[in-house]
Order: C-alpha cells, then structure tokens, then sequence
C-alpha cells in the first residue's frame, strides 16, 4: 500500500501511528501490533520490528510520543499521537528514558563544576605564587629586557611623557641613582629616567628600568626621600616582581577566565575578582621592596623615614578597615614601619642642596609637561 | 522540552487525529520555555556558567521539536556533551594561539607602541571560521522526517570570504553589507543539503538594499537620539529576516516570508523596558547594601560613603558581585525569551511554503559534524543560537 498523502484517514485504524524509516523522508501511515516485539506494519506488509527494550524516547511537541530504536537506522522514528497507544507502549518499554540524563545527570554536571572551581581557586591562591617565584628567574634577561621596551613605549604614549634630561639636573640624578644601585649591589645594566609627568609616581619595568615621575619630584622635600622611594623600586628590580608579578596575574587572569568560560577573560566579575586576588600578591611583593630600600638607605648611613613621609604626603591620610583590594600596603604602616626601623643619619647627605634644587628643576624648560593635567586614563596614583 | 521536567509518562490529551494542514506552526508554550530559561540561569549560577552547554542545548530541543513543518515536527538531536567537548578541544587550540598572539604582539610593539592592534583581524577571520562550522554543527543536529540536513563546504574559504567583504564594509561605511550578506549566504546555502535535496540562496543584495537602505542613512542619527536606535535595529532585523526566509530554497521547496517591518519593534522595547527595571532594581539593591554595611561598620553613614573604604569592604564587594551575577542572570532570561523564543515564534508565523512534495521522500544522506566551531563560538564570543 502506497500512501503519498501524509494525512491519515478520518477514522484512524487501531494503534494507528506515522513512521519514518530514517533512510527516506517519507511519511508512513502504520498500525502497531503489540507482540512480544513491536511489529510496525503497513497495510500487510511489516516495515520493522522492534524490540521494546531497544526502544528510546526522542524529543517531541507536547501532545506526541517519538520513538526511535537502538537496532533500527539511527533516525528511524515512530511518531504515536493516540493517547491510548502511547499509554500501551510507555508501560512496555523498560528503558524508555535510558538516554535522558535526568536529575542525576543535572548533579554530575554541578558535582563536578564545583570541584573544578574550588580547584581553579586553590591553584590562584597557592599554587600560582610558588610557581610564578620558581619561574621568574629561569625567564631568560633579554626577553624580559624586550618586555620592558614594550611597556616603556606604551607608558611613554598612555601618560604622553618624555624624558626630562636638562643636563644640570640628569647630572644630580645620575648622581643619586648610582649610589643607590652600587649600595644595593646592582649593575650598570640598570637604566632609569625622569619623566614630565604631572603625577606623584614611580614605578619599576621589567627588564631593569625605573622611571620617576617629576610630579613626585615636585612633592619631594630631600634628597632621602627621592633616594628611598629610588631604592623601593631597585628593590622590585632585584627581586624582578614585575616578572613575576607578570607571570602571576597573566595566569591568574587566564584561570579566572577559563572558570566564567571567557577565554579573553574581559567581563567585569572576572575583573574584579582578579584584582583581590593579585593585589594580595602585590601588598605582599611592597612590603619586600619596602624592606630593601630600608635596608639600602641603612647602607648608605641615610635615615628612611622621609620616604614613608613622602608617601602620607601623596597618598594623604588612609582610614584603617579592610583594605584588601588595595595593592599597597597602607601609607600610614609604612611610614610607621620606616620610622621604626629608622636610623639617624651617619653618612654624608646623598645629594648637595644645589644637586638637589636641579634634580627638582630636571623638567625645566619643557614648558609643555608640567602643566599637563592629568590623563584620561589614570592609572593608581600610588605605584610607589 | 527539557529532558528533566519531562515527565516518563503518557503525552498530554490533546491527540485529536492529525494536526490541521498549514506549512509552519509552533506548538511550545512560552510558559514552559520561561521554565526551562529560569532553571537554566539558576544552574548557571551555581555551576559558574558550565551549565551553558546543556541550557543551550534543551532551548534548541525544545524550539526544534516543536517547530511543526508540514504537519511533521523537527527535532534537535545535539546534546551537551558535544558542546562541552567542542569547548575544550577549541581551548585546547585557542590557547597556544593566544599565546602566539601575544608574543606577536611583543613583537610589533617592540616597533611602534599598540602596533599589535591589527593582529586582532585575526581573531575576526577565526571567528567567521567559528560561525561557518557552528552553523554545520546546527545543521546536522537538525532533523526532520527520520533525515537530517547536512552541510559540506569548507570553514576556512568561507572564513576569508568574509574576511574580504568585512574589510570591503569598512571602506564602504558598510553599504555594501546587504550584498556582503547575499554573497556569504550563497555560499552557505550553496553547501547546505537537506537528504540529496541540495539547498541554494535566491535572495539578491540589491532587493535588501532596495528594502534597507534607508535604514543605513538613520543609523548615524540613531547613534545621537538614542531612543530611536531600537526602532532601527528592529526593522533591520525584520528586514534582514524575511529577505533572507524568502531567499532560502532546497530543491523544489522554496520558503517565503511576509513579515512586516516592524514586526520585531515590541519585542526589542520589551527588552529594554525588562532591562530598566532590573536595572532600578539592581541599583535599589546596591544601595540597600551599601547602607547595610555602612550601618555595621559602626561608623556614621556619611563618613562611610566618603571614605575609598566604601569600595574596599569584602562584605559589600561580596554582596555587588553576587547581585551582579543574578541581575546578569535574570536580563539573559528576559533576553532568552523575548529575542529567542518570542523571536522564533513570530519569524515562523511569518513563513510560507511551496513546493514541499519535493520533500515527501527524499533519501538520508550526510555525516554528522563535530562541535568544534560551537566552541570556538563560544571561547570567541561570536557564535547565534
């Protein structure tokens, strides 16, 4: 019998049904035959016969029983609209809804989604920081020198500053890092510079660079103060935190990332979460540089405490609370710590008062930077 | 219909002998699809969005099934895992290339500050190559009649193709994007397969531009008075929906659509109106929790919102996040049923067919597609539903 119209007659035959044979798309008027199998006849002649422990559940429209079969092409399927037949084969087929996950499936998925974020979490925390130490120093020096170049020519485009050198004033500064760097045991290979920047910051690159901004000069009193926040960031070089600080937030960014399943790691969440847990990191990477420059200024017979004094006069003053996000350690600590550990001077002063007037003026005469305001893209102000 | 919520019992009364003759009908009922969103966003939440597979998967499920095309519904046969899977072996690629990226970037920064910026036309090519092969992916998941679509082509020309037209748009401010669309839609339809029908794409670019071009010289208007920005984009996407139905063949068969223009406009301000009120809600919520914990840290309120402390507190980072999540959460609900479903329904309501005897018995063809531009799709942020 060959039925090419797909609409079944008026008064549908018993255990009536459509089936599709899963190699053609046509449309089989059928009538089931409840055996010890399931027999799909149409009009005499049998087109399968499936096994009711074969037999699976295939999604549906409401109001329809689908049917495929484990032994049948893999898109066979039955298709039982009659209330009463669909209710006959349910109570047949064991394993009806075999393929179907469940609730069970459901807690598989959570079960282990949590696991996999605990332990993306414990890898941030703990793990991370033991590698990113282990690391750091087997990364070779000319790469992190070209990492420095990298960060040097943005930094330079992002806050639009160039490099003061007014020769009176390059002169002191010269004077003034290498005793610092010959104190703290360093090379020449270390490279540093002012830059016309209005902002009162200083910061360390990868690769031995340290860059002053004049808006810090500007703030500065003496010479100490400029030499221990000089020291502080020597100190990042020798323990090459920008390296690992790098290596660290790079794969933490990435874990972080991988756990919202954003592999470029931009969402807001991801953002935030990453800065309480790298900024723990870098508190932790401050103090250590803190304690370098203390000891250094110690080395030269200068007191440390007019560093940490700079630092109040900048920051101003910081309420005490849970400063967890901050990535550095509270002024007001540090002063305290420099205090603490403070010696009275019993070297000669590091700059004369001369030396000292044109390191301040060493922006003189690029009437341009001064005066410029602060950038659109502020950075933290406090990368001391 | 979600596989869980589906009770392992007999299907619901309605059974009355065969379902009337109209070319295309919808038979789910938004409540349940509302259902289904909602406990998806919820295992989202708790799974830290890897529950994303399997959502996406039971709205397929639950759209294809009952999408009714000439009587017979069509069914979704992609599950989760697949998904999964092709996530993490797209991870497994995207990783080194990232890096590769990155020290490229180096590379070209080492010359001239933010001169790796280009580089990101590479991500744009790979991503095109993500949306050719998830759509296969789709395709081949696709059944109806007992025989699946299937798609041949190639990922990658496809990939370049686009590429081109993309940088063609750039030069032309986009005016060529409706001949950019007919030409990549050609290609795709040209290599799409339902059985041994093999499918091809009559829509021309220049009836979309007929059709559209008026839209592209608001656009720039629409960018200033932002409130006339959904009304622009609403009828381009109707407009872009009924060309593209319209144009869609597969053998015999040839698809056609009557939607009108500003047949999606309600739907996108639905979304806008659900979005400004989870957005006061979310804002009222933000500030109940900042005077919560102001209160508890003991100090006056006053004093607290001037202190930076405000935004260093772990409680109240805590709570912000958490009410971030869920107000995430609940406007990708609102957007699944609005743009997915309440979309779908009223571009089928739209679609005519002819010529289906052509599709009375065609015979099973094609192999299955793997999942691996799916994930791509989704590590990239590109990819549809």
């Amino acid at each position: 019998m060959d039925s090419d119209a797909p609409e079944i007659s008026k008064t549908p035959p018993a255990n009536a049904a459509a089936y599709f044979d899963g190699t053609s798309s046509r449309r089989r008027a059928v009538t089931l035959h409840f055996s010890d199998r399931l027999e799909i006849v149409e009009g005499e002649q049998t087109l399968a016969v499936w096994d009711y422990a074969d037999i699976r559940r295939a999604d549906s429209p409401s109001g329809m029983l689908r049917l495929g079969c484990l032994t049948a092409p893999a898109l066979a399927r039955l298709e039982v609209r009659d209330n009463a037949v669909a209710t006959e084969l349910v109570s047949r087929c064991a394993n009806l809804d075999e393929n179907t996950p469940g609730r069970r499936g459901v807690a598989v998925i959570v079960g282990w989604s949590i696991a996999a974020a605990v332990s993306i979490v414990a890898v941030v925390l703990f793990g991370l920081p033991l590698i990113a130490d282990r690391l750091a120093p087997l990364v070779p020096e000319a790469f992190e020198r070209r990492l420095g170049d990298v960060a040097d020519s943005q930094i330079k485009t992002m806050f639009d500053a160039k490099v003061c050198d007014n020769a009176a004033g390059q002169k002191a500064f010269v004077k003034l890092v290498t005793s610092i760097r010959e104190s703290a045991g360093m090379d020449t290979s270390v490279q540093s510079g002012v830059l016309s920047s209005s902002l009162p910051n200083a910061f360390a690159l990868p690769g031995g660079r340290v860059y002053l901004f004049n808006g810090l000069l500007a703030k500065a009193e003496n010479a100490d103060e400029i030499a221990g926040v000089l020291a502080h960031e020597l100190g990042h070089l020798k323990h090459r935190d920008s390296m690992r600080g790098l290596i660290r937030d790079g794969s933490t960014s990435f874990l972080i990332g991988l756990l919202f399943g954003d592999i470029t790691g931009s969402s807001a969440l991801i953002f935030g979460s990453r800065t309480l847990v790298t900024s723990s990191h870098s508190r932790e990477a401050e103090t250590n540089a803190d304690g370098f420059a203390i000891d250094v200024m110690h080395r030269l017979g200068r007191p440390a405490k007019p560093t940490g004094e700079l630092l109040l006069r900048v920051t101003g003053k910081e309420s005490k609370g849970l400063s967890i996000i901050s990535t550095h350690p509270l002024s007001e600590d540090r002063l305290t710590r420099m205090s603490r550990e403070d010696r009275s001077a019993s070297g000669p002063p590091l700059l004369t008062s001369e030396e000292w007037r044109a390191l301040k003026s060493i922006c003189d005469g690029k009437p341009d930077s001064a005066k410029k305001p602060d950038s659109a893209k502020k950075p933290d102000p406090a990368k001391i | 219909m979600n596989e869980m919520s589906w009770p392992p019992q007999v299907p619901p009364p309605p059974p009355s002998s065969v379902p009337p003759p109209m070319p295309v009908a919808f038979s789910g009922k938004r409540g349940e699809f509302f259902e289904l969103a909602k406990r998806g966003a919820a295992l989202e939440l708790v799974t830290l969005g890897f529950y994303r597979f399997w959502l996406l998967t039971d709205i397929r499920r639950h759209l294809w099934s009952n999408t009714l095309v000439d009587g017979d519904a069509a069914e979704y046969t992609g599950r989760g895992k697949e998904l999964l899977i092709g996530f993490l072996v797209a991870l497994a690629i995207l990783v080194p290339i990232y890096l590769g990226y990155f020290l490229i970037g180096l590379e070209a920064e080492h010359y001239q500050a933010f001169a790796s910026i280009p580089l990101i036309a590479f991500f744009y090519l790979f991503g095109q190559f993500a949306i050719f092969r998830a759509r296969r992916y789709r395709m081949t998941r696709t059944v109806w009649r007992g025989v699946r679509f299937w798609m041949t082509g190639s990922g990658w020309i496809y990939a370049l193709q686009a590429s081109l037209w993309g940088l063609l748009m750039i030069l032309t401010l986009g005016l060529v994007l409706p001949w950019r669309a007919a030409a990549l839609e050609r290609y795709k339809m040209r290599h799409s397969h339902y059985g041994d029908l093999q499918g091809s794409f009559e829509g021309r670019g220049w009836e979309f531009f007929k059709r559209g071009w008026w839209l592209w010289l608001l656009t720039p208007i629409a960018l200033y008075i932002i409130p006339i920005a959904p009304f622009v984009y609403a009828g381009y996407k109707a407009i872009e929906w009924r060309w593209w139905l319209s144009g869609v063949r597969f053998g015999g068969v040839r698809l056609e659509s009557s939607l009108p223009k500003s047949a999606l406009i309600g739907l996108y301000w639905k979304v806008i109106g659900w979005m400004t009120l989870l957005g006061l809600v979310f804002a009222v919520y933000l500030a109940l929790c900042a005077v919560l914990v102001a209160s508890m840290s003991g100090e006056g309120l006053t004093e607290f919102f001037k202190t930076p402390e405000l935004m260093r507190s772990i409680p109240l980072l805590v709570l912000l996040g958490l009410g971030y999540l869920v107000f995430a959460l609940a406007l990708n609900v609102v957007i699944r049923v609005y743009l997915t479903r309440d979309l779908w329904v009223i571009v089928l309501g739209s679609v005519n067919i002819s010529g289906i005897e052509a599709a009375a018995n065609v015979a099973a063809r094609g192999d299955l597609a793997n999942a691996l531009g799916e994930g791509f799709a989704d590590g990239l942020d590109v990819g549809g539903f």
